[in-house]
């Protein structure tokens, strides 16, 4: 299990370092017409082929170059997912800089905070919203010497900030300077190392201030081996026929390597949805082949089958909750197998194929998903199984920024519900006896936190273990299970150690749970601030006639209390008493990031919430 | 490595456009707007309309002479109900005066193609592709003439002047009696002759109504296209846009005037064929049937089969013209109703109050016709397992 980065990343004849850069580059040449990327915009799917995706990465490229960016150089992207996107991080690479995401849901603040910390010489903004924000705290960003903008409306003509410069301008400049220095690029791409930091992944900060994970070339193209082309995840590995909606934010490790990775990688088209909110009509078009998701969008998807099924027509409705309870069998029997279809299950599957499982998934845009998967926070088994049921090959994922995304996963035919999977082939992973926490070894290993050589000393033991924070056990001794998160572990004030995710995810399973936090730290008993989800709630409010205006005055109806105490209730019986919710409060407000009580991810961060809504807290341990 | 030609785009949107490959299995992603915009855009819909056509030309061998008059004429009604439906479904405005056009393009075809030196008017041009196009650009020529007073009218008022044209034309085509014959004699249609070959004769081909049935399917399939066509065209978007709001389409930019006229002289062109083409069956023409009814006929095959449709109005006069054969045999079914127009109730009765019934029926139940059961039909196993 030693590391052979060296040789794994030098392709013998040429000597020069394999990246997504010359994995792009290559393609461009064998299929130069074939499909990389598929934008909508006004209303078509336009193609983008690997020739032309190559020769804007190649221009962004020497565009770098002639702003002066030196290897190592800080490229900042502040975007939704878009060709650009990818073009300004392929030509960052290219030019040896190194790509930094930020979430287009970043406040100003933060966007300071990421720019200064990362020390940014460039920031690529989408429009008008993002480059106001890096012009409002331009001040607090010394390092920024330009901005390049890749919508104009409302910028051209109004800005006269002397670092501002357009897309269009910008590949000028870089076909200007490739006319002049044509091998230029070619130059750069041959002096890469394994050792060069290519991206700076920043942690979402649930507890602190956002960290900037440095991973390398070397870093990635580990990760691209075992995922993609050693089929880490799907089986068979991904391939230029399967389908890809890139539509979780491009900052992150996960959708970096499903759309960025899988694509140079494996040839996987990428298909750009229009924005988050429509995911559901965007992918009724594409019908990806490969899917991934965080928690919430499975759950919002599940919720979304739950309300339409329950509006249907009598008989589409009576219909339909005859196969889904079929389905809830099917699921059962998977989970007992491991994912694998008995005889029974098939012909039980093939009957409700005719009648609901064809058409459902068509309308949810999965009836061609041959590996979906959902990561990156975790799931209620419950909300799994359902996809399974539909005959949606679901697995659960895991993986982190500091190891490349690379750790565990269940592999089709042998899925372990309610664990994350097994290690990677090559990877080392072991569980410490004392605390539990799990810890990764393996190439993939970040090369470290930017600028905070303590905090990586924190979690990089000096023999190469990365410490992931995460608690957990083997189940069978092939499977891990993660109990959670080692600092969001409750102790109870009776001593009890307790995993809120756990209880946190058996609500959030229920439709009309959106979020839910449970508290109990040095307490005597469990508690839990519960957000509803308008959506399901106010469809099941319409339904029985109960009249509301706002989201909190919806939850506030003792109608509401009544429907999710029985969740709660429900949710209680399956856990010991002491791990029992016994009081619940509403949250007056949809949590949100802008507010700070969510990170970009959309992962609650605890000290926030328990120090807004204290008054809630201690008024139910107060009765 | 790469090609030289981005250097000079860098500036246009850098996503070339205009190629158009389908991806397998996504009927529902558009990779151009030609497939966007295409008529038939799923593999099921070029299917279907194959076989509909293939079964509408085997009719002809199939089914008895008689059987493929009546059709043979509800394919002429079926191009004349898709000429209202452009004026008054795409462009929505409303259109009473149908029959005027239809009686222009009958005598203008019945006078071209009759023999010279007759009673009537005659020019002795039996050709069809010279008659018919005649007949339908006078028939156009009359309607440019009407709109530009139409163009300044509106809903009930424009439905009042257009009605006014049908008196008008019944007055004309009654005193007119060297064109028309008078009323109650009438005057002979025009004939279909192609290339020197008579089309209302036995032949080689088939029976005259094989042959007739076969040249009105043609001439149907071909002006349904055309319709279908214009319909999704920058035109068929004008006309759709004065349709639901003319005000708000002129604010668009579309020129009212340019578009409404456009819409009355198209509509009128396929009225005029119509015209031309529905009396060479019976050989026949009498001023008299020009008369509103004919116009509430036309308005009855526009709303029962489906506003705003190709399919809708084909739909429609196919179930109006249907319906008659079927309430002629009602007598031998029911013996109360009588076949005999001087006893009470008789089938003509039943009939008139058959219309009647199913224009309110449709109106308040399915006001978007014959087409709307299709498209709620569809939907239903469209939206499966879910209701929207």
């Amino acid at each position: 299990m030693t590391a052979t980065i060296g040789e794994r990343d030098v392709s013998g004849e040429t000597g020069i370092t394999t990246t997504i850069v010359t994995r792009v580059r290559d393609r461009a040449l064998a299929t130069p017409e074939g499909v990389a990327l598929r934008n909508k915009d006004l209303g078509i799917w336009q193609e983008v082929t690997w020739a032309a995706y190559w020769d804007r990465a190649e221009l962004v490229a020497h565009a770098l170059l002639a702003l002066g960016v030196e290897p190592g150089d800080r490229i900042a992207v502040h975007s939704e997912n878009r060709p650009e996107w990818l073009y300004a991080d392929l030509g960052t690479v290219a030019a040896r800089g190194v790509t930094v995401g930020l979430y287009p849901t970043n406040p100003a603040a933060e966007v300071a905070y990421l720019l200064a910390d990362s020390g940014s010489k460039i920031l690529i903004a989408e429009d008008q919203e993002q480059l106001d924000k890096a012009l409002a705290v331009a001040d607090e960003c010394p390092d920024l010497r330009h901005i390049v903008y890749l919508e104009p409306r409302g910028i051209r003509g109004r800005y006269d900030d002397p670092r501002l410069m357009s897309w269009p301008e910008l590949l000028a400049l870089g076909a200007g300077h490739r006319a002049e220095h044509p091998d230029a690029v070619d130059r750069r791409i041959a002096a890469a190392t394994p050792g060069d930091v290519m991206t700076l992944i920043y942690t979402s900060g649930t507890t602190g201030p956002p960290k900037g994970v440095m991973l390398t070339v070397g870093n990635v193209e580990f990760a691209v081996e075992v995922l993609v082309t050693g089929g880490g995840f799907t089986s068979p590995p991904p391939s230029e026929r399967d389908l890809a909606l890139s539509y979780l934010p491009l900052c992150h490790v996960a959708e970096r390597a499903f759309t960025v990775w899988f694509n140079a990688a494996a040839g996987v088209q990428v298909n750009f949805a229009e924005s988050i909110d429509t995911i559901q009509a965007n992918l009724r078009e594409v019908q990806p082949t490969i899917l991934f998701g965080v928690p919430r969008i499975w759950e919002k998807v599940l919720a979304q089958v739950n309300i339409k099924q329950d509006s249907a027509t009598p008989v589409k409705r009576l219909i339909t909750r005859f196969w889904l309870r079929r389905a809830d069998r099917i699921g059962d029997t998977l989970v007992r197998t491991g994912g694998r279809h008995t005889a029974g299950t098939r012909l039980l599957y093939a009957a409700g194929w005719v009648f609901c499982y064809r058409s459902l998934r068509e309308r949810l845009g999965m009836r061609r998903v041959r590996y979906a998967a959902s990561g990156a926070a975790p799931i209620a088994p419950d909300v799994l199984k359902f996809y399974m049921g539909i005959g949606i090959a679901m697995h659960e994922v895991y993986g982190m920024s500091e190891n490349t995304a690379v750790a565990t996963a269940n592999r089709p035919g042998r899925v372990r519900l309610g664990t994350v999977g097994e290690p990677h082939p090559g990877v080392e992973l072991k569980i410490d006896e004392a605390t539990g926490e799990i810890m990764t070894r393996h190439p993939g290993t970040f090369a470290g936190y930017w600028g905070k050589s303590r905090a990586t000393a924190d979690v990089l033991d000096p023999d190469g273990w990365l410490h992931t924070g995460d608690v957990g056990e083997l189940v069978d001794g092939t499977h891990v299970r993660i109990t959670d998160r080692m600092k969001d572990i409750i102790i109870t004030a009776g001593g009890k150690n307790i995993a809120p995710s756990e209880i946190e995810n058996a609500l959030k399973a229920s439709p009309y749970v959106k979020e839910a936090v449970v508290i109990g730290d040095q307490r005597p008993h469990l508690v839990a601030l519960i957000g509803i989800e308008p959506d399901t709630v106010g469809e099941w409010a319409r339904r029985r006639g109960i009249t509301y205006t706002t989201y909190r005055d919806l939850s506030e109806k003792p109608e509401t209390r009544e429907l999710v105490q029985g969740v709660v209730d429900e949710v209680n019986a399956r856990f010991a008493r002491v791990e029992q919710v016994k009081r619940f409060a509403f949250l007056p407000k949809e949590l949100d990031h802008e507010d700070g009580e969510l990170t970009a991810t959309q992962k609650v961060k605890r000290s926030a919430i328990a120090k807004l809504f204290e008054d809630l807290v201690e008024g139910m341990y107060a009765r | 490595m790469t090609e030289v030609k981005s250097a000079a785009d860098t500036t246009v949107p850098d996503i070339p456009t205009g190629r158009s490959r389908r991806v397998r299995g996504r009927p529902l992603l558009y990779t151009s707007y030609a497939q966007d915009m295409a008529l038939l855009d799923t593999p099921a819909k070029r299917i279907s309309t194959g076989l509909l056509v293939v079964l509408a030309f085997s009719l002809s061998v199939l089914l008895a002479d008689r059987s493929l008059e009546v059709l043979a004429g509800a394919y002429v009604l079926a191009i004349g109900a898709i000429g209202l439906n452009i004026v008054t479904g795409y462009a929505g405005q409303v259109s009473l005066g149908h029959a005027f056009f239809v009686a222009i393009g009958a005598y203008t075809a019945a006078a071209l193609s009759g023999p010279p030196g007759g009673d009537t008017i005659g020019y002795g041009v039996a050709e069809i592709w010279i008659w018919l196009p005649a007949a339908g650009l006078v028939a156009a020529a009359a309607g440019v003439l009407v709109a530009p007073l139409a163009t300044r009218l509106r809903g009930l008022y424009l439905a009042i002047v257009t009605l006014g044209l049908v008196f008008l034309g019944e007055h004309v085509f009654k005193e007119w009696q060297s064109l028309t014959g008078g009323p109650g004699v009438g005057r002979e249609a025009a004939v279909p002759r192609l290339f020197g070959y008579r089309l209302n004769e036995d032949g080689p081909l088939g029976t005259k109504e094989q042959v007739l049935y076969l040249l009105m399917l043609v001439l149907l399939v071909a002006f349904a296209v055309a319709a279908r066509n214009l319909a999704r065209s920058r035109v068929g978007r004008a006309f759709a846009a004065i349709r639901d709001r003319d005000i708000a389409a002129e604010v668009m930019g579309v020129p009212l005037t340019r578009y409404k006229v456009l819409a009355f002289g198209i509509s009128s062109f396929y009225a005029g064929c119509a015209g031309g083409l529905l009396y060479t069956i019976s050989g026949y023409v009498e001023p008299g049937s020009f008369s509103l009814l004919m116009s509430v006929q036309f308005i009855a095959m526009v709303l029962i089969g489906g506003v705003a449709t190709v399919s809708g109005a084909v739909a429609g006069a196919l179930f109006i013209s249907l319906l008659q054969p079927l309430t002629r045999a009602l007598p031998s079914l029911v013996p109360v109703i009588s076949a005999d127009t001087t006893q009470t109730p008789n089938v003509f009765q039943v009939e008139t109050v058959l219309y009647g019934l199913l224009i309110v029926l449709f109106l308040v139940f399915e006001p978007r016709g014959l087409f709307g059961l299709w498209v709620r039909a569809r939907n239903y196993w469209k939206t499966w397992p879910f209701s929207y």
